[in-house]
């Protein structure tokens, strides 16, 4: 067919600018005032931006006391099973030389615990969490079924490790006066988390809901006793279960765990004096790493971290040295090159 | 008779019999029956033989797949390439549970896509070759011709077998052949059938009753040889190659003939001569199959440190979390673990051997190989045929070509000769002056002289001089004696089929050229006998007597013919080379002499091939004493060809100049120019063609490939090894002294015999010289021992001319080259001769659009003018290169930034094979995220445009030292990538440690770091394309900053609440992009990491050039000058060619057909009927 039209079809090429080749466009020769300026405005963008964030950085107050010492007597006790039930209390006293205003946030802080490991962070059970299937427990392993073959709810190795020590804070007025200082236990996770990812199973009565599961094996309580002052923060939906549940990724990362209430004494913030944490209920586990908790204010960029304001410091100035030995290259070589153009 | 044929049988080949055509050594243990028909087929008679068993017939297939093949064909074919068989093998590892590190989803999407791009390529390209295919099978006939045939050929018939002639219509059964498509040459030759088969003539109940049994050699590759023995009625019969008409012959001049079918198809010795047809690769294609390997061994060892991590993790913190997370039932302990982490690490870090790689070259490959199609500017009108890339898999090439081996007929030249210029009797003829005596350029514009009054003259014959009309028609007596002697002094046969339309049929198109000059001039050269000579002198016919032809050898280098003219006066006329014939004039020359010389002086500058024309009157008894002698010495019996020599020389003395010939051999548009340009780029131009030695040397100063300020010029002709050896050395030694020394290094390096594929570097002669090797010194110089010294002295030169060859010889050369030279190599020719060089080089490119087909269908690229090689490698190639190599390096840079976060973050992971990134970022960023950029930069981007690189085709020179993209480059890649890995890992991972968003909320988990991680990569990656661009179309625009954006809105839809809620399992991000993309931490971190990973390559990019300046970007340099201030145009400086060189006599290199004519043997025995007598 098409040999038939070759005789009096001209087989001349498109004249499109695609086909030949000949697409308008800009081409990109950087020149050397080009890229010497942008050097210089890059070196002035990094020290400004590394300047504020490290003023910001500054302007933070963060205290961080480790119990793991402190506390090990207690922890020792309840390794073994028998005294599971016994009271331990472990009391830390601290004191603020400067009040800490606005929003306090407490964390806690666990260093060595691998939040982060492969098998740890599939070992969960997303379709059971959501709240549509409580007796899936396909994805897990190791801890998919209690001995007996009932289903784990909330199953999986991440829900099973859940940080359950108790921390109570308390603000010593003078000797005899200690004012527990007020705390929410709410507003501590992302708002998509609390109020899609994770839902209670479908049923007005929750211990019901979760009917033909079993708890956790390390848990002493059921995920439908988790909070006994709020019936409506129990289950999957529990902020603390909630913030365990977004798992860290590094080995050694703190969690949100109360944030101060402001009221009383504390709506300008936590003012300075002396402070006690108090340590309760701790976990029946073998945990090689170390806790501690954390009081810290924060600001626009978050917490105490001089990582980035440093960084951004470091490397303005870098760039700007590199601008320097650049333009003095450049100017040194230049002449040669216009020789060489004529 | 018997000994000279059974010696031509070379023994290693043994015997074959053709037996009514069926070679029974193939076939021994069929019985042996066959039976031969034949129809007429209305007017042309084709005779069809039906033979009782199937046998190879002489058709080729290379179609491979059906609609019912295809899938199973094309997935094993494609499984059979390492890198998706290696993908096939991942995503088994990926299916066991033990090890599976990343979902399975990951590898199978990219693979099924991969593998579906590539099958749709796979079939478009078996399209195209079918398609192509058809053209042949016009040609139906000849593909249903079996061994054994005896078919009828006519005139203007291309042969397409190899055919014992049997009979033709010529008398004394001889045909006529032209053999352009073999060996380049485009005189005629002359068959002849054996006795006993030519009485059969056209006699049809003779063929078919036709039983003879040939024996015959064995097929091979020896153009100029065939033993055979014919037995035909109990008596045998010798058979040699003047019997055989050989597949790619024309036949001329002969109204029929019949054969008998002695090879078909691939049997042919055309096609035993067009060499292996092999799957051509690029050097890229091995560079990135050696890096795959690398790839491989450096994935291999970070796997292996990763699993040793994993072990002392195991054992120092694994264990005792073991509370938290149990090992599982079949891990006992941490050295199992480790093994099965190595494979999991092996999965996860797969992407370092990006999957999406070859068929991304591919697309690139099909992408640019479409601009070749598509450009306008290598469209030749007149034949209508626009630039074809044939094979898709070889752009990049087009863009390092360091040798370019050209043919020389029909390539270089049109294969048309024009007369062009002339000197007689002192007067120079044929040059055009405007009205103040300025010489003027001939071009379409300027006027030709009108030949109106002559009814025979050829309308396709063009003159400018009108000088010269006017002297013939004012009846100049000189002028017409040159016509005259021009008109009666040749061996053309007159063709004359319709009253007044006459076709030469010249042995030497010169011939034809001066002949036909003759007869437009108003001398036609009518008819012939063995006896007469008819011409038409202006308007009357005149009957000279030809009373002998003294025919040209390579050693006279000049013809004669003595005829009686109808005034009874005994003239000879003679035409040779200058230098010879100059030394015969007679003395009262002399002032012509020098007048004439200098004119011949003019012609050689321009390049034309001369002639002189000269004359004499013989008395009658010196005549009839001289021929009595000559037929004497016709009849010595020893020494003839000495004696009659001799006699020749005794008659061709004292003769009266008339003048000069000048032919040009015209050259295709833009020849010369188009090979300064090579030159200039550092390309070699060698020409190896089957013509014979002085044209070619001719050309080769013509199109400038040799020129006269050359140091120097060795001719190579030596007979014997030792005589080649010598004079390959010595002229090695003059082009540089002492390289013939033990101590030179290249010598003491060879004297180490190292392993054969070894590279001989380049070495520097002191100056620029060329080189001529004839085809039989090549036979020698391509053995063994030999082959070194001759690449070593070829290579050296600036020219290098090879002459006489063999199609095969073509391929040996070319081999060598490659083999010793490891660079990129080019053929380009047009002919059938051409196929083998054309099938051995890197790149075959075939000149289309001639009568031949052949050499285009075996190429990869073909056009119809050789100029366009400048487009194809400047233009084309470079940009292939460039963007490929642009390419390659971001691709491996790309998946190593992108893979190498991996192996830091297994620091802070336990090793546990957990990766940074969402499965889903995984499985899409090869196939999705980055693809569109790099191919948008590799389809579209230029660094300088195409006016600058065929300005300055020095640009082309990284490419041939591969400078682009190697395996340093590879290291620079991976460097960088390492680079950028570690800054996309732990600035993040630095920005969110120990911090939380700015509502006191987690910032610090898995989920937003990977998110922060695979944002910045894609950040980082994108400006890295974005600083390789350089040329930004709005495609680029699209592509670059759309893949980006697209990232975006994927990002929000894989991590919306409605997907994540419908597959909760599978989906596990929910509400990370919301929650993370707000945070002025990760927009810190992201501009971050993108500075740091930008500054230093711009620093580098800035510094580079000034620090180690490379030759190319001193051009850039001057480029980017010259475009803020225009350069002049060039200017264009005609090609002088000094007079020191005289251009060389056109004649054939053999023997011509005066015997023939003289025997009378062409002459028709029905001779046209003729007006007078």
């Amino acid at each position: 067919m098409k040999r038939k039209f070759q005789n009096s079809q001209s087989r001349l090429p498109d004249n499109t600018a695609v086909k030949q080749q000949q697409l308008p466009a800009y081409r990109l020769q950087l020149s050397a005032k080009e890229i010497l300026s942008g050097f210089f405005a890059t070196g002035v963008f990094c020290l400004g931006i590394g300047i504020i964030l490290l003023l910001s950085a500054k302007s933070i107050k963060e205290i961080e006391i480790n119990y793991t010492e402190k506390c090990a007597n207690c922890a020792k006790l309840r390794e073994n099973a028998a005294n599971f039930d016994r009271e331990c209390t472990c009391s830390i006293p601290f004191y603020l030389s400067e009040a800490m205003r606005g929003n306090v946030y407490m964390y806690y802080k666990l260093y060595g615990f691998y939040q982060n490991l492969y098998r740890y962070i599939l070992s969960r059970s997303n379709s059971q969490l959501v709240g549509t299937d409580i007796k899936d427990v396909t994805n897990c392993s190791p801890f998919k079924n209690s001995p007996d073959g009932t289903p784990i709810a909330p199953c999986g190795a991440i829900a099973n490790s859940i940080f359950n020590d108790t921390i109570v804070l308390s603000y010593n007025l003078n000797l005899s006066i200690h004012i527990k200082v007020p705390m929410l236990r709410s507003g501590i996770t992302w708002w998509t988390d609390k109020y899609i990812k994770f839902q209670n199973p479908g049923s007005h009565n929750l211990s019901s809901a979760f009917a033909g599961t079993t708890k956790p094996l390390y848990w002493p309580k059921p995920a439908y006793e988790l909070d006994e002052e709020d019936p409506g923060n129990n289950g999957f939906i529990n902020d603390d279960f909630i913030v365990w549940m977004r798992t860290a990724a590094f080995p050694t990362f703190k969690k949100l765990y109360r944030r101060l209430h402001r009221i009383q004494h504390f709506t300008e913030g936590l003012p300075a004096g002396s402070y006690s944490f108090l340590f309760l209920d701790f976990p029946v586990s073998r945990f090689q790493g170390e806790k501690s908790v954390v009081l810290s204010t924060l600001t626009w960029s978050g917490g105490s971290s001089l990582f980035l304001g440093l960084a951004y410091v470091v490397t303005g100035a870098v760039t700007w040295l590199a601008f320097f030995s650049m333009m003095a290259i450049h100017l040194r070589l230049k002449e040669r090159k216009v020789f060489f153009l004529q | 008779m018997a000994n000279s044929c059974s010696s031509g049988l070379t023994p290693s080949l043994g015997t074959s019999i053709c037996h009514g055509g069926r070679p029974t050594n193939r076939k021994k243990s069929e019985s042996f029956y066959c039976c031969w028909f034949y129809w007429e087929m209305g007017s042309s008679v084709l005779l069809i033989v039906l033979v009782f068993f199937h046998s190879q017939n002489n058709s080729i297939k290379t179609s491979k797949y059906n609609a019912f093949n295809f899938l199973p064909v094309n997935l094993f074919e494609q499984f059979q390439r390492l890198a998706n068989a290696y993908f096939l093998f991942l995503l088994f590892l990926q299916l066991i549970p033990q090890i599976a590190s990343l979902a399975w989803y990951t590898t199978v999407m990219p693979l099924m896509v991969v593998l579906s791009i590539t099958a749709v390529k796979d079939a478009i390209d078996d399209l195209v070759i079918e398609s192509s295919l058809s053209y042949r099978m016009v040609t139906e006939k000849w593909m249903n011709i079996e061994v054994g045939d005896v078919i009828k050929l006519e005139n203007n018939q291309a042969v397409t077998a190899d055919i014992l002639l049997l009979s033709s219509s010529e008398p004394y059964s001889l045909t006529y052949i032209e053999t352009a498509e073999l060996d380049g040459e485009t005189n005629l030759k002359v068959k002849q059938a054996i006795s006993v088969t030519s009485e059969m003539e056209d006699n049809l109940k003779l063929l078919s009753a036709f039983d003879g049994e040939v024996r015959c050699e064995c097929p091979n590759n020896k153009l100029d040889r065939f033993t055979g023995i014919l037995t035909y009625r109990g008596k045998n019969y010798i058979l040699d190659h003047d019997r055989l008409i050989l597949r790619g012959c024309v036949i001329r001049n002969t109204d029929w003939c019949y054969g008998l079918v002695i090879f078909t198809g691939p049997d042919t010795k055309l096609m035993q001569n067009s060499g292996k047809s092999t799957f051509k690769r690029t050097h890229i294609d091995h560079l990135m199959n050696v890096l795959v390997l690398w790839i491989f061994l450096f994935l291999g060892s970070m796997c292996f440190i990763l699993a040793i991590g994993h072990c002392i993790w195991e054992n120092k913190k694994g264990y005792y979390f073991q509370d938290f997370l149990p090992w599982k039932e079949y891990v006992s302990s941490s050295v199992v673990s480790a093994t099965l982490i190595f494979w999991s690490y092996f999965i996860i870090l797969n992407t370092m051997v990006p999957i999406s790689l070859y068929v991304s070259v591919e697309i690139i490959r099909l992408g640019n190989s479409f601009y070749i199609n598509w450009d306008r500017k290598m469209f030749y009108e007149p034949k209508n045929t626009p630039a074809q890339a044939r094979t898709t898999t070889l752009n990049e090439e087009l863009g390092q070509v360091t040798y370019v081996f050209s043919d020389k007929t029909g390539t270089l030249t049109q294969n048309i000769m024009i007369f062009n210029k002339c000197s007689i009797n002192g007067i120079f003829y044929g040059g055009v002056y405007d009205k103040n005596g300025q010489r003027v350029e001939i071009s379409e514009k300027t006027e030709k002289v009108d030949f109106s009054y002559n009814k025979l003259a050829d309308p396709k014959f063009s003159f400018y001089d009108k000088t010269l009309v006017e002297a013939v028609k004012r009846g100049d007596h000189r002028v017409h004696l040159f016509f005259l002697s021009l008109s009666l002094c040749h061996t053309v046969i007159p063709e004359e089929k319709v009253e007044g339309e006459l076709v030469y049929q010249a042995q030497s198109p010169d011939e034809g050229a001066l002949v036909t000059a003759a007869r437009n001039f108003g001398f036609v050269f009518r008819s012939r006998t063995s006896e007469t000579i008819m011409v038409v002198e202006m308007g009357e016919t005149k009957i000279y007597q030809l009373l002998a032809i003294l025919d040209f050898n390579n050693v006279r280098k000049r013809m004669s013919v003595i005829v009686r003219t109808p005034e009874d006066r005994v003239m000879l006329f003679c035409k040779g080379a200058d230098t010879i014939l100059c030394q015969l004039l007679h003395p009262s020359c002399r002032s012509l002499k020098e007048v004439t010389m200098d004119h011949l002086d003019d012609f050689a500058v321009d390049g034309l091939r001369t002639l002189m024309v000269a004359y004499r009157e013989l008395d009658n008894a010196f005549f009839h004493n001289w021929s009595l002698k000559h037929s004497e010495a016709c009849l010595s019996l020893e020494d003839r060809e000495s004696e009659i020599s001799l006699v020749y020389e005794e008659i061709e003395k004292d003769l009266m100049l008339l003048g000069a010939t000048a032919i040009e051999d015209k050259l295709q548009d833009g020849v010369p120019e188009t090979i300064i340009t090579l030159n200039k780029a550092k390309i070699k131009v060698w020409v190896l063609t089957g013509d014979k030695q002085e044209t070619a040397v001719n050309i080769a100063y013509a199109c400038n490939i040799f020129h006269d300020e050359m140091d120097g010029i060795f001719i190579v002709e030596g007979k014997d090894n030792e005589t080649v050896q010598q004079e390959l050395r010595s002229a090695r030694d003059k082009m540089k002294p002492g390289c013939l020394l033990e101590s030179d290094p290249i010598n003491s390096y060879l004297t180490t015999k190292p392993k054969i594929p070894f590279r001989i570097p380049e070495e520097v002669p002191n100056g620029t010289y060329g080189l001529i090797i004839n085809g039989h010194s090549l036979a020698h110089a391509l053995e063994g021992n030999l082959q070194l010294d001759l690449l070593r002295t070829a290579c050296m030169c600036k020219g290098v001319i090879c002459c006489r060859m063999t199609p095969l010889q073509k391929a040996q050369v070319v081999e060598l080259v490659k083999r010793y030279k490891k660079v990129v190599t080019l053929a380009i020719g047009d002919g059938a001769n051409d196929v083998s060089m054309i099938k051995a080089a890197h790149i075959g490119v075939g000149i289309s659009g001639q009568e031949g087909m052949q050499a285009m269908l075996n190429s990869d690229f073909a056009f119809s003018q050789f100029h366009h090689l400048q487009r194809l490698l400047f233009v084309h190639g470079r940009w292939s290169y460039n963007r490929m190599c642009k390419f390659l390096s971001y691709f491996f840079y790309k998946n190593f930034a992108f893979t190498l976060v991996h192996f830091w973050y297994a620091f802070y992971s336990g090793f546990s094979a957990q990766t940074v990134y969402d499965t889903w970022f995984i499985t899409f960023y090869n196939l999705v995220y980055t693809s569109l950029p790099v191919l948008g930069l590799s389809l579209f981007d230029q660094d300088v445009n195409e006016t600058w690189s065929l300005r300055f085709p020095e640009l082309y020179e990284p490419g041939q030292h591969n400078l682009y993209f190697n395996k340093k480059e590879f290291v620079k890649c991976l460097l960088h990538g390492i680079y950028s890995s570690l800054v996309l890992f732990f600035i993040p991972m630095g920005a969110i440690y120990n911090s939380v968003r700015g509502d006191g909320k987690e910032i610090s988990d898995y989920q937003s770091f990977s998110m922060i991680v695979q944002t910045s990569l894609l950040c980082v990656v994108t400006t890295q394309i974005a600083l390789e661009t350089t040329y930004w179309t709005m495609i680029s625009h699209i592509f670059t900053w759309g893949s980006l954006g697209f990232y975006f809105c994927i990002l929000f839809f894989l991590y919306s609440d409605g997907l994540c809620l419908m597959f909760p399992n599978v989906f596990q991000f929910l509400g990370v992009a919301r929650n993370t993309l707000n945070l002025p931490q990760m927009w810190l971190s992201i501009a971050l990491s993108m500075i740091l990973c930008m500054l230093p390559v711009v620093g580098y990019q800035f510094l580079k050039p000034l620090f180690w300046p490379v030759s190319v970007d001193k051009i850039i340099d001057r480029i980017h000058h010259c475009m803020r201030h225009p350069l002049p145009p060039p200017i264009r400086t005609k090609l002088k060619h000094p007079s020191s060189r005289r251009s060389a006599y056109a004649f054939s290199h053999k023997q011509g057909f005066g015997a023939l004519i003289t025997s009378g043997k062409t002459l028709k025995t029905k001779l046209p009927k003729q007006k007078f007598i």
